[in-house]
């Protein structure tokens, strides 16, 4: 047993590197530190996504014959650890990192050909369109119905808190298509142009002073019945099997260490000699290594042909209190500064300052985003619960 | 990188498991704990038979050549027995020093009789009041000072004693009957055995100096760095016994007219427990792997293991004692041994606190703080 590297794996880090290091431009790296919401715009990332892309390597995850690239498991965590180490762009997952998934299991050939390339080349950005104001955790209380119209659905009802759908081209969703039975039994899976007549969308802004997510109001849309996914009133296990990739998915020991390197620093300009500082963060750098090895774990799993089992369940939920403990302290260690606020967006243009002066700027609105980490995908309580099945039979 | 148990750990693990359950169930452990001597010579004999007490050493010192891993996987069993016979100071600590610092006939001396099970060591490192003190004399040295909380040193044969001497630091190997030695011995929360010694002008043999080495001061650390890897193996056991025997307790417990077990509000703290289990288990495991790799980096990982471990073992013990009720706060059942188990753990070398502030002096550096787990092997 080891953590070593393989000589033809530290070859292929240099390759990243050199890669990273044309690709990842000063504007990318500020807009990336200057972004307190969670994803990054698609003004800051579509560069680097068009580099990925020319490389062969934006769908790292996907199989082969998709576009994926083929990578080991080490090779993957290598290039996730770089890009991170770097300060490359963050995308939004709900194209690459979900819908994929569903449409390689559940979709027609034909919808694979046109959506599937879409998404690698950065050319289709799509949003979710899962949580209704009546349907949050327990999602298959959905509302929005769709009904049938000859070739087409009609699409009624409203969505909430649908990241980037004011960035997107195109929403997944999860509609009524019948109430009788189980609900989970009557829920369709469609896909909708978001230039669709009839769709509105209305921003909703964070209190962190973030245009992340928004309202989707849905007023006699007309979808054809060709931009559904799986059968009618099967959409639940596309459903199902999409949460498991944004649930569990990507490995995130890379931005989560990227993120604690970036508070290491804070704390050394500004509270390099508090002593429950300085513990914080020792807890912290603890708490990741121990979750580093947790992913590595899954990895070497995962790498022998094994399956890694309940252990990869706690995973999100793990990594999403470290994220939101790091932001916390980093707007502890900054005391009295957490204090000044600007809410204007996008930071990156609306900030002129030394860069250390704009840093400290992110520190509290980041904080209150962070909150968000473990309600989204599964709030720490369902996930909670999820495990008490999983990994203790209860 | 591989983090894969092999077919000979699953051997190591499933043997130690089957033997223990056998022979050292918590009754046995209580009455050890309770008995004047607090180990058990029929036991210890048996660890030999079965290979364990040379389990470290090198072929050629009579032991089997095992590495970290394997000193890991059987601790983490040693702990769900809570057994209290003195393998770490003995093995791990004496016989460690011993193995790292000794030359060709001190190793010959020690090691396959501890390996045989006839001599039981400990190794006396931390200075009490008046720091242990070598001068040369004629024919040999005189050592004067007091050590304090020297595990396994009232049921040993011979201690190990660090001193220090001109600007350096050696190692001596001190026969317990030794003239000029006082040992005082005390029990400890979970059981077990230390003492604090006392020499006053005891003279030793110039062979008595482990290696003729007069700065063992890197490889006395690596070996402590070595018995914190292995007590936190064993501490991984005790919280991974308090969690199974938490959920089995509350499976069976009926309130209110159904399981404890069915309660949302407690499903929810087990799970909160058994994510801390699986973090100390990797951070144990991050610990393990570390060993034998470059000081700062293994100084790193087991100090935010000793840190991570200790909080998780206070946290899992709090826990169980809650969710099993009042039979909880007695000697009753397992999980009193295991508490007091855990809170020994963090008293032994160096509190919580005093490693998390070692860590945080090594991982306050960006570029240490911003490196994977996984590297490069150092040549
Ligand atoms: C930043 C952000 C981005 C998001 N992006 C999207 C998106 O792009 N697309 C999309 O469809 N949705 C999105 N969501 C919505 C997200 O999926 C929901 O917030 C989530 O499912 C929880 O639902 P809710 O907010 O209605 O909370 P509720 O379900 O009302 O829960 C409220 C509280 O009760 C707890 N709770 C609920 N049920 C139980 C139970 N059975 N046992 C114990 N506790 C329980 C929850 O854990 C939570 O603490 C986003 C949310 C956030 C915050």
């Amino acid at each position: 047993m080891d953590l070593n590297i393989s000589p033809e794996d530290i070859a292929f880090r240099d390759e990243v590197r050199k890669f990273l290091d044309s690709a990842v431009t000063d504007d990318m790296r500020r807009g990336v530190e200057l972004t307190t919401a969670f994803i990054n715009d698609p003004e800051i990332s579509i560069d680097f996504h068009k580099a990925l892309h020319k490389k062969g390597w934006s769908v790292p995850a996907w199989p082969k014959e998709y576009g994926g690239t083929g990578w080991s498991a080490v090779q993957r965590y290598i290039f996730d650890t770089e890009c991170a180490r770097y300060g490359a762009p963050m995308f939004n997952g709900a194209g690459r990192a979900m819908l994929a998934p569903v449409l390689m299991k559940f979709g027609r050939p034909d919808q694979q050909e046109f959506y599937l390339p879409r998404i690698a080349a950065g050319e289709d950005h799509w949003a979710q369109g899962y949580s209704e104001p009546g349907a949050g955790s327990d999602l298959a209380s959905l509302k929005t119905k769709a009904e049938s119209d000859g070739d087409d659905y009609i699409v009624n009802g409203q969505k909430i808190w649908t990241t980037h759908a004011h960035k997107s081209n195109r929403i997944f969703a999860l509609v009524r298509t019948s109430s009788e039975g189980k609900r989970q039994e009557g829920i369709t899976f469609l896909l909708i142009d978001l230039d669709s007549p009839g769709i509105t969308i209305r921003p909703i802004v964070g209190n962190g002073g973030d245009h992340e997510f928004n309202e989707v109001f849905f007023d006699n849309v007309r979808v054809p019945k060709s931009n559904r996914v799986g059968e009618e009133n099967k959409g639940w296990d596309c459903a199902k099997y999409l949460l498991e990739f944004e649930r569990g998915g990507s490995l995130q020991a890379g931005r989560v260490r990227a993120q604690f390197t970036r508070l290491v620093k804070l704390i050394k300009a500004h509270s390099p000699d508090d002593p429950d500082i300085a513990v914080r963060m020792a807890e912290l750098g603890t708490d990741l290594d121990a979750m580093e090895m947790i992913d590595i774990s899954i990895l070497s799993a995962v790498q022998s042909g094994g399956n890694p089992g309940p252990i990869s369940s706690l995973v999100k939920l793990r990594w999403s209190q470290v994220r939101q403990q790091i932001a916390e302290l980093a707007m502890d260690t900054i005391g009295e500064e957490a204090l000044k606020w600007v809410g204007e967006r996008p930071l990156y243009e609306t900030l002129q300052l030394p860069p250390d002066e704009e840093e400290l700027l992110t520190q509290t609105p980041r904080y209150l985003n962070y909150r968000a980490y473990t309600i989204f995908g599964g709030s720490t309580e369902i996930q909670t619960t999820i495990l008490s099945k999983s990994m203790l039979g209860l | 990188m591989d983090l894969q148990y092999d077919t000979e750990h699953t051997i190591l693990r499933d043997g130690a498991e089957k033997y223990l359950a056998g022979r050292y169930d918590y009754r046995t452990y209580q009455k050890i704990a309770e008995s004047d001597a607090g180990w058990n010579s029929d036991v210890w004999t048996e660890f030999a038979e079965l290979g364990w007490l040379g389990l470290p050493f090198a072929d050629e010192d009579g032991g089997i050549g095992g590495g970290p891993v394997e000193v890991a996987v059987l601790m983490e069993t040693l702990g769900k027995s809570l057994v209290l016979e003195p393998y770490v100071p003995t093995v791990i600590l004496g016989g460690g020093i011993v193995s790292a610092l000794g030359s060709p006939s001190q190793r010959q001396l020690i090691l396959p009789a501890v390996a045989e099970g006839k001599l039981r060591l400990a190794f006396a490192i931390e200075d009490r009041g008046t720091p242990v003190q070598a001068k040369k004399a004629s024919g040999g040295y005189v050592l004067s000072g007091a050590k304090k909380m020297v595990l396994g040193a009232p049921m040993a044969d011979t201690i190990l004693v660090s001193a220090k001497m001109g600007g350096g630091v050696g190692v001596f190997v001190v026969p317990a009957e030794t003239r000029g030695l006082v040992v005082r011995p005390y029990r400890m929360v979970d059981g077990g055995r230390a003492a604090d010694i006392e020499m006053v002008d005891v003279s030793l043999p110039s062979s008595a100096l482990l290696g003729n080495n007069e700065s063992a001061g890197a490889t006395i650390e690596l070996t402590i760095h070595r018995a914190i890897g292995a007590l936190s193996a064993d501490a991984v056991g005790a919280i991974s016994s308090l969690v199974a025997a938490t959920v089995e307790y509350t499976k069976t417990r009926v309130q209110f007219g159904q399981p404890l077990a069915k309660f949302q509000v407690l499903q929810h703290r087990m799970v909160d427990m058994k994510v801390k289990e699986e973090e100390a288990r990797a951070s144990c495991l991050f610990a393990t792997l570390s060993l034998d790799g470059p000081t700062d980096r293994r100084a790193r990982a087991v100090s935010g293991a000793k840190a991570k471990i200790g909080r998780a073992g206070r946290s899992v013990s709090q826990s169980a004692i809650q969710l099993h009720g009042a039979i909880g706060t007695t000697n009753e059942l397992s999980i009193g041994g295991y508490t007091k188990r855990l809170i020994a753990y963090e008293l032994l070398f160096g509190s919580t606190r005093e490693h998390l502030r070692r860590y945080a002096s090594i991982i306050s550096d960006p570029a240490v703080a911003s490196a994977g787990l996984l590297s490069a092997p150092a040549n």
